[in-house]
């Protein structure tokens, strides 16, 4: 009994105080590279064991098996690799964290952005029928979080109907479908009506990665044309160079 | 009368076998008490240098590092570090933050000085000269040996501080502004003071001296 007190014992006094330099990076650990040698010096990081993070360890997300983690990074790196590295930098996004299962206290998500620690955590298994879009929409996340005054929401607001108020957070209305409006009623999907952050998001999405449904769109629904051209004139404020 | 006893054989064996023992036990806790033993110790004078005028001499408890500046990749880092090492100011300072074959942190200016040690606040001190810009742009490859200049988690928060990593980091280009590499030495860095359970070290290692090999 004795001398397994002692292994015991002996065991956490010969634990090193081991280096995490992603950790120390990001502050998200069980993460590894998968890859760093982009074009526009995106580092992409996947999760080898589930992590928590965020205020009472409310953030979870889990690893995920290599033959997804190969077919999910030819996407988002496609999608991504729209953006060079000087708009990225201007934005502060340097890191994509690769997992499945995103969630934030308890409710699943495709991505959570985090402007400060130049990180985006995405969802490899999220819808695939939404999945392009959907990085494009928490990549404006990361924008907007940088550039608050550009993307003001009450002038934002101000484009939308007199009578119609968006909910106080993006997850206090069953406000969730990402499928586009065949009506022409000022947004894009029913998501667009939970915040005004959302519904920027959803707009700025939409302008970079279906330009089909966006020209349709503002050709015969005049607040959204409003709201397309508010977003173009924003982001070509942070970067004049920018290719939509 | 005392009557001589011859010892046996075996027992002259036994006799050197201890007394072998008893040596080899000295020697080894001399030997181990001697971290430096095996590190070799650098003569810059005995070194011909491209540019003598970006190298810098760091002496520690091992003996000298060797670094070389790289004023094209970071001019505005390296000016501080140069003038920082001609008004001594790093002599005497903590290896504050050290972790075990990864990386050597220094230059608490304010709070690292032997003989003034705060082990509450150091790692947060100032050099007294003002923030200066992260320097990251620049395409530098952070293999073993290189020197940076720490920050806070926002970039234009460099000062004093320094650290030299004992790895290769690939993930510190962009992130941290590089002022140069270790070109002869890096095992004297190996051997400073670290502790098993934390990043931030009781009753550190000091910079002996860091000078500019011309000044």
């Amino acid at each position: 009994m004795k001398l397994i007190k002692i292994l015991i014992l002996s065991l956490f006094v010969f634990i090193q105080a081991k280096a995490d330099t992603i950790y120390n990076l990001i502050k998200i650990p069980n993460l590894e590279i998968y890859e760093i040698n982009t074009s526009n010096k995106l580092r992409y990081l996947y999760a080898k064991q589930p992590f928590t993070i965020g205020i009472d360890n409310n953030i979870n997300c889990y690893n995920s098996e290599k033959k997804r983690l190969d077919k999910k990074y030819k996407i988002i790196q496609k999608n991504l690799n729209k953006y060079d590295q000087v708009f990225l930098k201007k934005i502060n996004l340097k890191y994509i964290v690769l997992c499945e299962e995103l969630s934030i206290s308890g409710i699943l998500t495709a991505g959570i952005p985090d402007h400060k620690m130049k990180t985006l955590i995405i969802d490899v298994k999220f819808d695939s029928k939404y999945f392009e879009r959907v990085l494009h929409h928490e990549v404006f996340h990361i924008i907007n979080d940088g550039y608050k005054d550009y993307f003001d929401e009450n002038e934002w607001s101000k484009l939308n109907d007199v009578n119609f108020k968006y909910t106080a957070c993006s997850t206090c209305s069953n406000k969730t479908g990402l499928y586009v409006y065949k009506e022409f009623n000022g947004f894009f999907t029913e998501y667009s009506k939970s915040t005004a952050s959302e519904d920027m998001a959803e707009v700025y999405s939409h302008i970079i990665s279906d330009k089909d449904i966006v020209e349709l769109k503002i050709n015969n629904d005049p607040i959204l044309k409003k709201k397309v051209e508010f977003i173009k004139k924003n982001i070509l404020k942070i970067d004049k160079n920018f290719k939509f | 009368m005392i009557k001589k006893i011859k010892a046996s054989l075996s027992e002259k064996i036994i006799f050197i076998f201890l007394l072998s023992l008893g040596i080899f036990s000295l020697t080894s806790f001399l030997l181990i008490k001697n971290k430096c033993l095996f590190v070799k110790n650098y003569d810059p004078l005995k070194i011909t240098f491209d540019n003598p005028e970006n190298i810098a001499i760091l002496n520690v408890p091992c003996g000298n590092v060797i670094i070389e500046l790289y004023p094209n990749v970071s001019p505005n880092a390296v000016e501080r570090f140069k003038t920082l090492i001609k008004s001594k100011s790093y002599d005497n300072v903590a290896f504050h933050r050290v972790i075990k074959d990864t990386l050597v942190q220094a230059g608490d200016l304010e709070f690292g000085k032997k003989g003034n040690l705060n082990y509450g606040k150091i790692g947060t001190g100032k050099s007294g000269l003002g923030n200066i810009n992260s320097e990251v742009d620049v395409p530098f490859n952070f293999e073993k040996g290189s020197v940076a200049l720490a920050r806070t988690q926002k970039y234009n928060t460099e000062d004093s501080q320094f650290f030299i990593i004992l790895r290769d980091e690939p993930l510190y280009e962009t992130e941290y502004t590089p002022i140069g590499k270790v070109i002869y030495g890096l095992e004297a860095l190996k051997k400073i003071k670290y502790l098993d359970k934390s990043q931030y070290v009781l009753r550190p290692d000091y910079i002996n001296t860091l000078r500019m090999l011309i000044n």
